[in-house]
């Protein structure tokens, strides 16, 4: 399952069709669409809930992620591990198209995001919003909804309602009314877990969902995630915890600008792909919690 | 002149009508741009507002607000946009952005102000109220052409509510969501310059940035939610700048723009001093309940101790060596204790002083604060 890929990518991907005709080569250069094996319109390796491929990403000038190639099948529970500035993020906004990759496609289920919009559900990390905005739990929530609601509608009672069940799902629903403000870092996680419930997706990216909540908070956001993977939903987070990664995870990729290695985790956690991505880091990590015999507690199906 | 006089007078109709225009597009905008952190965006869009306001004279010809508006809300567009080439396409932090692009633009009004004065003529009479607010210069003619362009900036709010909102709360999940940020970004940056560009008259270029971040600032201590703070922002907009007008207009013959920023700056004190939950005083009532409640709390604990020391659950605590303890009057809080049922004064002959003993339900409390802090909420 590892695809190692340690050379630079050649110019091949011209090779494909004979002689471009300038429009195509022109369509290439602008990122326009355009007939092609992986046209819009076209499935393009539907059994995938996300398949990447040739994903290239830079900032500036320095690339943050290069080379990706990565699959993940429907009905798993995927973490997304690596150091720091692996480029874990970026890659759940290249797939949102939150930033525009310099090269490469992905897709998901089959389609580009732009036509999978509403069967894909999002939460941001929790740092990257102002949560002294002035608005309720209720309102954070029902904002999940606005993408299907369309252009000059407002949310109803129907939304309410979705709103509601969520926070149900949540534990939050006696704070709906609450300010954001107030409340707790674990509550505010739930809160963001909620918005991304409404949408009712089939593909579920959550960024960090685990990072700073307490061990209550972590328990109730995981229970959740099994349940959506359960009824057959993909869900993939980027985490930051390796010694949680066997119990709550059933499919592993690891990440460090390329992509180190992916798979079944009980394939892939090995202590060969963990120094590969994290170089000298593990050695202050505790390599018996980290690589010792699995915990029991039944993350892998 | 009394208040009626005021009120039948046909300029001071006019300004009233005016500032009120104002107050409610700079409060509404204002709104939007204090939560982007954006608050310095209005001084960058006012100040580079200058260089148009000078050329729609020079190509009109003479002092015609339709065509000065229009030079300002284009200088103040382009300003706006440059500062976004900035800092997205160079390394220049916002805040660098705003400063550069601000000054080389009232620069160049500046400049151009200069000039059009220095040619003289009638025509160029009120061209400076501009900088610092003239709100007798407001002629009735003027006001549709304000009505307007704040009828157009409301009615863009209401139509885009949602989208504006979670633009400015969370633009990564708006654009996850298929909204179009950047475009509603530009958009809500345009708006904020038709706010600019009503005010301009009444307020001047100089300070017009207050009227859009301060009736924000206000509102946003009193509300909860994004309806409230933009209602009550328009609220404070309209209240300030028709106080501040009146003001000018009733022949103080201070400049407009200064008295305004100063009525709508009253309104912000005395949100940051007095609002519920978010006010400097509040916080302090609140800081000295807990104080009272630690300190209630610890006396308690101190006559337990005492009792403990003694062997003798009933031990008379003399109120004098519980003041030597804490070092001051403690007669107050003892009383509150005493009213709560905790504890009872009694006299210990021959010692003529007070002296204090734990009740029944003192004791239980007492030993409850040692398990750890109490659930109750007041004293």
């Amino acid at each position: 399952m590892t695809k190692p890929n340690p050379e630079p990518p050649v110019a091949h991907r011209d090779d494909r069709r004979a002689s471009p005709s300038l429009a195509a080569r022109l369509r290439a250069i602008l990122g326009a669409p355009g007939p092609g094996p992986a046209r819009d319109g076209e499935l393009h390796e539907p059994r995938l809930a996300l398949h990447v491929e040739d994903l290239t990403v830079s900032y500036h000038g320095d690339p943050v992620l290069w080379d990706i190639d990565l699959d993940i099948p429907p009905g798993v529970m995927a973490a997304i591990v690596g150091p720091n500035g692996a480029g874990k993020s970026t890659l759940i906004k290249a797939v949102l198209g939150l930033v525009r990759p310099a090269a490469g496609h992905i897709r998901i289920h089959g389609r580009p995001y732009r036509a999978q919009r509403r069967r894909v559900g999002y939460v941001p990390q929790r740092s990257s919003v102002d949560w002294d905005f002035p608005t309720t739990v209720l309102d954070l929530v029902t904002m999940g909804l606005y993408g299907q609601l369309g252009w000059l509608r407002w949310p109803g009672r129907t939304e309410r309602a979705k709103a509601l069940e969520a926070l149900d799902l949540v534990g939050l629903r006696d704070l709906a009314g609450r300010q954001i403000s107030q409340l707790s870092g674990g509550q505010q996680q739930r809160a963001f877990l909620a918005r991304a419930l409404v949408q009712q997706a089939d593909v579920y990216f959550l960024d960090e969902p685990m990072a700073g909540v307490d061990a209550t908070t972590e328990r109730a956001i995981v229970e959740i995630l099994r349940r959506l993977r359960d009824a057959g939903k993909t869900v993939i987070v980027v985490h930051h915890d390796l010694q949680t990664v066997r119990t709550y995870f059933d499919w592993l990729l690891i990440l460090n600008v390329r992509v180190i290695a992916q798979g079944p985790v009980a394939e892939v956690y090995t202590a060969e792909h963990l120094r590969r991505a994290y170089g000298g880091q593990i050695a202050l990590l505790d390599p018996e919690a980290l690589l010792g015999p699995a915990p029991s507690a039944g993350g892998v199906r | 002149m009394t208040p009626l006089d005021l009120l039948s007078d046909y300029t001071i109709q006019t300004v009233v009508l005016g500032a009120g225009l104002l107050g409610v597009a700079s409060g509404v905008l204002g709104s939007f741009a204090v939560l982007r952190r954006q608050s310095l965006l209005g001084d960058a869009l006012s100040h580079a507002a200058l260089p148009g306001i000078c050329l729609g004279f020079l190509v009109a010809g003479a002092r015609e607000l339709g065509s000065i508006l229009l030079g300002a809300l284009a200088s103040g567009t382009a300003a706006a946009l440059l500062m976004l080439l900035l800092t997205r396409k160079s390394r220049l932090k916002t805040d660098a952005g705003l400063g550069v692009v601000l000054s080389v633009f009232f620069a160049l009004g500046t400049v151009l102000l200069t000039r059009i004065q220095g040619t003289g003529g009638a025509a160029q009479a009120g061209l400076d109220s501009f900088l610092f607010g003239q709100a007798a210069a407001i002629l009735r003619g003027d006001l549709p052409v304000m009505g307007a362009i704040t009828a157009v900036a409301l009615a863009l709010v209401i139509l885009l509510w949602k989208e504006l909102k979670l633009v400015c709360f969370d633009p990564l999940f708006a654009a996850s969501l298929g909204l179009p940020v950047v475009v509603l970004e530009v958009l809500l940056t345009m708006m904020i310059a038709l706010a600019v560009v009503v005010g301009l008259q009444m307020v001047g270029v100089v300070l017009m940035a207050a009227m859009i971040v301060a009736p924000a600032v206000a509102a946003r201590q009193w509300s909860r939610r994004l309806e409230g703070m933009v209602l009550l922002a328009a609220a404070f907009g309209v209240v300030g700048g028709i106080t501040g007008a009146v003001l000018s207009a009733a022949g103080s013959g201070l400049a407009t723009g200064p008295l305004i920023v100063l009525s709508v700056s009253l309104i912000v004190l005395v949100s940051l001093l007095l609002a519920p939950e978010r006010g400097l005083l509040w916080e302090m009532a609140r800081h000295w309940r807990n104080r009272r409640q630690v300190r209630t709390a610890q006396v308690l604990a101190t006559l337990h101790r005492l009792a403990e020391a003694h062997e003798d659950p009933a031990y008379p605590s003399e109120q004098g060596t519980i003041e030597a303890y804490y070092g001051g009057a403690m007669g107050r809080v003892l009383r509150r204790l005493e009213s709560r049922g905790l504890v009872r004064a009694v006299s210990h002959p021959p010692e003529t002083t007070l002296h204090w003993q734990l009740t029944a339900a003192g004791l239980a409390e007492a030993e409850r604060g040692l398990d750890g802090p109490s659930r109750r909420g007041a004293d």
